[in-house]
């Protein structure tokens, strides 16, 4: 499977909530229709509340991955 | 003697340099820049958005908050050249410095959301606060909504007392059963820490005011008087009052040393400027992950001063700031909750609404003027 290349990478390691998903709303802000947002973060009520987002706002999670400590979500913009 | 610049004389910036000039009286000469006279009581502006302050009483001429040693200046700075350490004022005029503190705040960014200027109350300055005070006191019926629209905005904790207060004011005017109160939120929740936000949901129920959530303020439409949002949602208004986005002051952004937004680069426990080590920011102007307030501000006022206090003495020791907040929310009906965080505790409980914790804030009303701003606590 060819590697998805984001087109915006958003770092919001070390951010406490609602930190992560303020900055990936920031993006979703400047994003077109398309674009994949890279998105890092370490704290740990990140992948619930990313979920709950994508799911009201119908954009789509392509993967949740926690590296070691750091989640790594790729979100593809399909709704504006 | 060494020659300490202040650029910026809101809450960081007097706090800093009544806290050494104090401590040092005799190894600084301390001069502080600021392009208005006048420092006003930002907390205050809630309250007069409700018609319970007053320009008067939240405003003090600035040259009589310093100690006597300090020297106030009234001026605009063009540019601030750290390599060089140089500030530039309009005009001009060159100011040099052994070291410097950068405490510029914050501007409103009314750009970021279209419509938002001609169409959106707000009190994040005492003009608007004036202006919000002026609509509330004529409103007779109809949609109320209030929320979050900027994401960078100073106080995160602001959408919801004015929410509260709001529904006290109409409640006592005898008019709430005709005013429909909605509050927005671009999370799934009115405030962003859980506990706390809890606590501001069981409150809004108790209150009749309906939370409407994961909406994100993409723009307003002042013709058809709707707001609307980046995730297709749409909200009709008679009066609508957001948080304003903000971002880093004009100098900031003339003198290259911010991010794209303007904030500040700083190390997060020293304050100093990233790779400089006689260059300071505090308060609003820093790009910390923390929330744009007084008492951010304040403490690391004070953790700077110290920190350059003991630089002067020639001894080792430092302090660190760890992201320190204690926040009191106003609720209306004489109550107040309360939050405590910092960098690594983000997740406290909410305090219950209590009577003393109102008081606490109306206390702040008043030894702002003196302890706080005078650099003693």
């Amino acid at each position: 499977m060819s590697e998805i290349k984001p087109s915006i990478t958003v770092d919001a390691r070390g951010l406490s909530c609602p930190g992560p998903l303020t900055s990936l709303i920031k993006a979703y802000r400047k994003a077109n229709v398309g674009d994949v947002i890279e998105i890092l973060a370490t704290d740990p009520g990140f992948k619930p509340d990313i979920e709950a987002w994508a799911k009201r706002t119908g954009n789509e999670i392509i993967s949740i991955v926690d590296e070691g400590g750091v989640i790594r979500a790729l979100i593809r913009v399909t709704k504006k | 003697m060494k020659k300490i610049l202040v650029v910026g004389g809101g809450d960081g910036g007097t706090i800093f340099a009544n806290r050494l000039a104090r401590r040092a009286p005799k190894e600084v000469d301390i001069e502080v820049i600021d392009k208005s006279d006048i420092h006003y009581y930002q907390p205050g502006f809630l309250f007069v958005a409700i018609g319970e302050s007053s320009r008067e009483k939240i405003s003090k001429k600035r040259a009589k908050l310093y100690t006597k040693s300090i020297r106030f200046t009234q001026a605009e700075v063009e540019k601030i050249d750290l390599d060089d350490r140089r500030v530039i004022l309009k005009g001009g005029e060159v100011k040099s410095y052994d070291y410097l503190v950068i405490s510029t705040g914050s501007t409103i960014n009314y750009d970021d959301i279209p419509g938002f200027r001609d169409s959106v109350n707000h009190f994040w300055t005492l003009d608007e606060a004036e202006k919000l005070y002026n609509r509330i006191k004529d409103f007779k019926s109809g949609n109320v909504v209030v929320g979050i629209g900027g994401l960078t905005y100073k106080c995160p904790v602001a959408p919801l007392e004015i929410v509260f207060l709001i529904d006290d004011y109409f409640r006592a005017k005898g008019i709430r059963d005709k005013v429909n109160i909605k509050f927005l939120s671009p999370l799934e929740r009115p405030y962003g820490p859980k506990l706390p936000s809890k606590i501001m949901t069981e409150e809004m129920k108790k209150r009749d005011i309906e939370p409407v959530t994961f909406f994100t303020v993409d723009r307003v439409d002042a013709d058809r008087k709707k707001v609307i949002s980046m995730e297709g949602d749409s909200l009709s208004y008679d009066l609508l009052i957001l948080s304003p986005p903000h971002k880093g002051a004009d100098v900031i952004f003339n003198s290259g040393i911010g991010d794209e937004e303007g904030w500040i680069p700083v190390d997060k426990h020293y304050l100093n400027v990233k790779g400089y080590d006689d260059v300071f920011a505090v308060g609003d102007s820093t790009n910390l992950p923390i929330p744009k307030t007084g008492v951010i501000a304040h403490f690391e006022a004070s953790t700077v001063a110290d920190n350059i206090y003991y630089d002067l003495m020639g001894v080792e020791r430092r302090g660190i700031f760890d992201g320190q907040s204690f926040c009191i929310i106003e609720m209306g009906r004489a109550l107040a909750s309360g939050q405590v965080s910092n960098y690594y505790y983000t997740e406290s409980p909410g305090l219950i609404p209590s009577r003393i914790l109102h008081l606490a804030k109306l206390a702040m009303n008043t030894i702002y003027w003196t302890c706080i701003l005078g650099g003693y606590i």
